[in-house]
């Protein structure tokens, strides 16, 4: 059966526009470092290395597993890399707790990174022609369908942007950190693919994170409390299809409800503490509340009108800033699922939820067809009631 | 929708011929920065690594991944011998010369690893393992790897070292430049060529899944729900107007290759007969305001389309799309919006 | 030899393997080529789609020229209703090891694994020049086949080879392909006729290097019991590992594969005879220095499909040697044997698969 394993360390870079100070294997190894300190071992004492990001040709290096290989302590042990679109970073944490929930690894070293300033993602989601509409061109129309149902007011995604960047200024490593941000700067920001706003798009980043991951009998060698993974769960679907549901993609639905059953969680809004939600466009936070389950259909965005998302809410998302305010798009999952790890170790600085128990990390990612999520808690076998 | 043509003629198709190119800029850190900013300004650095000295220098000590700072930086060279090479018999477009040449593997005087570079040896019976060779530094260094190259011999290069003879001095290298680009030939696959030369012909095909009869405008030369390939045998032709399903009004970011510069609308259009949609169709001339999902739209063909005169200048293997070398513009239809309920199975 | 007592709940075995042709240029997308895999995998053991509880495939980008490639080979794995599916950007052969990790956390009992690639629409040497140090060895353009002639002459200055014992090696691919339906190159050639062909990448000539190829290959691995429901010939996994080494050549002895002999002794290699070995030679004297690493002597027969140099579906050639083993295993040719995978220039990283029959 599978073997528990935990979180012990935790690694992020500064977010930032261009990190201009680094190379690749700086900028890895700063998380990498990072969280092999706060574990307090070394890569002495990892046994895999699990790397993941978004397409190589956001850097223009193929399967960076190879040059990265040294930076990352790997000389001489498994590295193996991940891929599955914005969503890669949750896959990559997930991935790298399988290395543990096998038996067959005892301590993994996982890292995520993009270094945006090196390309253009735009570029490559373009396929590298011109005329490309950007994630945002993408995903605007289904913003503007989600609306249409569920009669959302329009305030609710400058609200979430607002939200977001206020938490931000708690948050260290973030990228933006924009001190004036209130409605009406996000209602007068530039319109780039109606409804979204420029700032209620996420911006674009260089960084990286990493984090820990160990069995039971490893996790009293690091002084910090761990992060408990309870559960993990994937669910791919395919990118256009009639009769897909762009709005809340089945396998979204699918993914929460097998997250849950895992875990053993009946009532999620209750039941979980705080969430991490990868929310790069304002309108994904109560279109994933809805999507994952946690508010039922046409609710989600009464969760954000009223403030329950809030760092002061029954069920406060993107305490960190989230995507919205740092977007290394091949660690902003991992950077949800570590967050929600920082929230439960009682780690997470100044937007630390008090009591935090029981966090949901999340990414999704392609035209919104692939999910990966976990849950993390203090406690390696939690009571839910 | 056979309109304007008595004698079809189907238009060439070319091959596909496109570069994936873009030119990456890499932030160099504390120890590449160094060294490439000594290849331009004349000279090679190593990083001593306990009691080694590794040549090209890193960032951590390769075998434990402890850091390694700049302290550590020392010179080598200018000469060295060739540990191991390869005969570059036929260079590639990304090769360094364009007439043979050895890649050789150098260990450089006062380093003790080797460096992997390119040696102008003029043919292959000058190379032996064993020999000495020497850096050559280009005057029009930009702080890259490719900023010298090595030659057979001893002797020191002739000319001074570019920083020593300039005025200025430099900046040191911050960010190297790569242009990188992948030449990618294939032809056009066997559903898309049909499709293209249907629309040069004034018909759209689409092809009927054999699994579940739902017909899908432009094919992808396969049913992914049912996974099955589908074949000549399954096109069928559907109408040239449609119902809007989805659209996004795009504000051009701008980036290597992109030619866009002022908003347009995108759109996604499922044609009259189809149960997939046509994605990406661009809309230049209906203003935002009057566009909406459920919009009726028939599309006008060019006059290139009549005369059989169409030409593909840009041709691939993407499935989404109608291009633009068939039509004119879409022109609402006048008929009354169909209920976005009822196509919102379809907005993608 | 072990018996079929031996084997415990938490055993992994292929239960069906399925691979296309190599084909020099295969005209349509590659979809289809994923979808003849996986519905020959389905068909074999008679499964549905949703029988299988995790599917993860290997491919690359960059050979199609398209970031996010891989989201279109999605179409082929089958995905509706939604899959519980993951993607890594390496060799299949990487896919089976997170695919045999996931099974023995006890929740899920089939898998399946895909690699795939479509290399014929791009000059490989232009792409894969771009998995070298993106600072000091990539803008040279230094590409795989280029190391690997660097590779090929420290070997034979090390005096461990000659460039006749290179030739035999294709010279024994060649003929060991005649058999394979799926090879790209096949026949009876000499060494001599070889050794009079010019250099490629001196001393490699152009013979020596795989030919790329398009194709796809996939297996479906299942837990013991379910295994034995599924098939009668269950190819046991009983080691599975990968390592990497230094992206400095300069660090490595290119005449040794380190990385190789420290995965077969994690994979467990030497615990048994090995009586095939499938090896993933990309360049004709890679098989001397893998022979080495890995201790095979005249007992073992190396790469009875004529291995890559007969056929090379870039991303999906270190899957199909673990595939070919188990198709020996399975037929009652082989009792024990091992697929090995590779990536990155000369050797960089290798992964050993050993598996065994025995019902």
């Amino acid at each position: 059966m599978a073997r528990p394993c935990a979180v012990v360390g935790i690694g992020q870079t500064q977010y930032k526009r261009r990190r201009d100070d680094l190379s690749l294997d700086g900028l890895v190894r700063e998380a990498a470092l990072r969280a092999l300190d706060d574990a307090q071992i070394t890569f002495a004492d990892i046994d895999a290395i699990v790397l993941g990001k978004a397409p190589d040709a956001l850097e223009g290096v193929i399967m960076p597993e190879l040059s990265l290989a040294d930076a990352l302590g790997a000389v001489g042990k498994p590295i193996h890399r991940v891929h599955t679109a914005g969503s890669v970073g949750a896959s990559t944490a997930i991935s790298a707790a399988v290395l543990v929930e096998s038996g067959r690894y005892d301590t993994v070293l996982t890292v995520t990174y993009e270094k945006q300033s090196e390309g253009n993602a735009t570029w490559a989601l373009s396929g590298g022609k011109s005329g490309g509409q950007g994630a945002g061109g993408t995903f605007a129309p289904w913003i503007r369908e989600y609306i249409r149902r569920s009669q959302a007011p329009e305030h609710i995604g400058w609200m979430v942007a607002v939200k977001d960047r206020r938490n931000a200024l708690k948050n260290p490593y973030a990228h933006l950190h924009l001190e004036d941000i209130s409605i009406e700067t996000v209602r007068e920001s530039p319109m780039l693919w109606d409804p979204l706003h420029f700032l209620e798009s996420c911006p674009s980043s260089d960084g990286a994170a990493a984090m820990v991951m160990c069995a039971q009998d490893k996790v009293s060698r690091s002084p910090h409390p761990p992060a408990w993974v309870l559960g993990h769960a994937k669910r791919t679907e395919f990118s256009s299809f009639p009769g897909r549901d762009t709005v809340k993609p089945q396998a979204g639905v699918d993914c929460a409800a097998a997250l849950y059953r895992e875990v053993g969680i009946t009532d999620p809004r209750r039941q979980i503490d705080v969430a991490e939600l990868y929310v790069p466009f304002s309108w994904y936070e109560p279109m994933w509340l809805e999507g994952h389950l946690i508010a039922e259909e046409g609710e989600g965005w009464k969760m954000t009108d009223e403030g329950a998302t809030a760092l002061t809410g029954d069920f406060p998302v993107n305490c960190s800033g989230g995507v919205l305010s740092s977007n290394p798009i091949g660690a902003s999952g991992m950077i949800r699922c570590l967050e929600a790890a920082n929230q439960v170790r009682g780690t997470a600085g100044d937007y630390q939820v008090d009591g935090a128990k029981v966090a949901l990390g999340h990414a999704y990612g392609g035209a919104a067809q692939y999910f990966a999520m976990w849950i993390v808690s203090s406690e390696q076998q939690p009571e839910f009631n | 929708m056979r309109l304007w043509w008595n004698q079809p003629r189907m238009a060439e198709l070319p091959e596909i011929d496109f570069t994936l190119e873009y030119p990456y800029t890499r932030t160099t850190g504390p120890i590449i920065g160094p060294f490439l900013t000594g290849l331009r300004d004349g000279r090679i650095l190593g990083t001593r690594v306990g009691d080694r000295v590794v040549c090209p220098p890193v960032e951590y000590d390769p075998a434990t991944g402890a850091t390694i700072g700049p302290e550590h930086l020392v010179e080598v060279g200018p000469a060295g011998t060739v540990d191991a090479w390869t005969w570059v018999a036929e260079p590639t477009s990304k090769h360094p010369f364009d007439h043979p040449f050895a890649f050789a593997q150098i260990k450089l005087d006062g380093a003790d690893t080797t460096m992997l570079h390119a040696v102008d040896a003029g043919s292959i019976e000058k190379m032996t393992t064993g020999m000495r060779v020497v850096v050559r530094y280009h005057d029009d260094g930009l702080g890259t790897i490719t900023d010298v190259h090595f030659v057979p011999g001893d002797v020191p290069p002739a000319m001074p070292r570019p920083a020593a003879a300039g005025d200025a001095d430099p900046e040191p290298v911050a960010i190297t430049e790569h242009l990188i680009g992948v030449r990618i030939r294939e032809p056009l696959q066997p559903h898309r060529r049909r499709f293209l030369q249907g629309l040069s012909v004034g018909r759209i095909l689409g092809q009927r899944s054999p699994a579940d009869g739902k017909i899908h405008v432009p094919s992808r030369g396969y049913d992914a729900i049912n996974r099955v390939p589908m074949t000549e045998a399954d096109d069928v032709e559907v109408a040239d107007r449609g119902t809007v399903t989805s659209f996004t009004e795009i504000t051009p970011v701008q980036y290597h290759g992109q030619t866009e510069t002022e908003p347009y609308i995108r759109c996604s259009i499922l044609l009259d007969g189809a149960d997939t949609t046509i994605g990406g169709i661009d809309i230049r001339d209906i203003p935002i305001d009057e566009f909406r999902v459920g919009l009726r739209l028939q599309m006008i063909w060019n006059d290139a389309v009549g005369r059989g005169e169409v030409r593909f200048d840009d041709v691939d293997n993407r499935s989404y799309g109608l291009t633009e070398a068939v039509y004119e513009r879409w022109e609402p239809t006048g008929e009354p919006d169909v209920d976005p309920e009822l196509v919102k199975e379809h907005n993608f | 030899m072990a018996t079929p007592e031996d084997r415990a709940p938490e055993d992994i075995a292929i239960v069906a393997v399925a691979q296309t042709e190599a084909h020099a240029r295969y005209d349509g997308p590659e979809v289809v080529l994923i979808m003849e895999v996986v519905n020959r995998l389905l068909a074999e053991a008679d499964l549905e789609r949703g029988d299988v509880g995790f599917t993860i495939a290997g491919s690359c980008d960059y050979l199609g020229g398209m970031p996010f490639a891989f989201v279109s080979n999605v179409d082929g794995m089958g995905a509706w209703p939604p899959v519980y599916e993951s993607h890594l950007e390496m060799d299949g052969a990487w896919a089976l090891f997170e695919a045999w990790l996931r099974l023995q956390m006890g929740d899920i009992d089939v898998a399946m694994v895909v690699g795939s690639g479509k290399s014929s629409p791009c000059n490989a040497r232009e792409v894969f020049h771009l998995q070298a140090d993106p600072y000091v060895v990539a803008p040279l353009g230094l590409d795989p086949d280029a190391m690997a002639g660097i590779q090929a002459r420290a070997l034979i200055d090390a005096g461990r080879a000659t460039e006749a014992d290179i030739a035999d090696v294709v010279v024994r691919s060649r003929a060991a392909a005649m058999t394979n339906p799926n090879a790209q190159v096949a026949g009876e050639v000499s060494v001599d006729s070889l050794l009079a062909a010019p250099y490629d990448m001196a001393p490699l000539r152009a013979h020596d290097v795989s030919p790329k190829a398009d194709g796809a290959a996939g297996v479906l691995l299942a837990r013991r019991d379910r295994a034995r429901e599924l098939t009668d010939t269950p190819v046991w996994i009983t080691g599975l590992d990968h390592r990497i080494e230094s992206h400095h050549a300069g660090l490595r002895d290119l005449t040794d594969s380190a990385s190789t002999r420290l995965a077969a002794t994690g994979a467990g290699v030497a615990a048994g005879p090995i009586d095939v070995a499938e090896l993933h030679v990309t360049h004709a004297h890679e098989e001397i220095i893998l022979r080495d690493a890995l201790g095979l002597d005249e007992t073992t027969v190396v790469n009875p499909s004529g291995g890559p140099l007969a056929g090379d579906p870039v991303m999906a050639t270190g899957l199909t040697r673990i595939i070919e083993v188990a198709r020996r295993i399975a037929g009652g040719d082989a009792d024990r044997g091992v697929g090995h995978a590779a990536s990155g220039a000369a050797l960089q990283q290798n992964l050993l698969c050993v598996m065994e029959g025995g019902g």
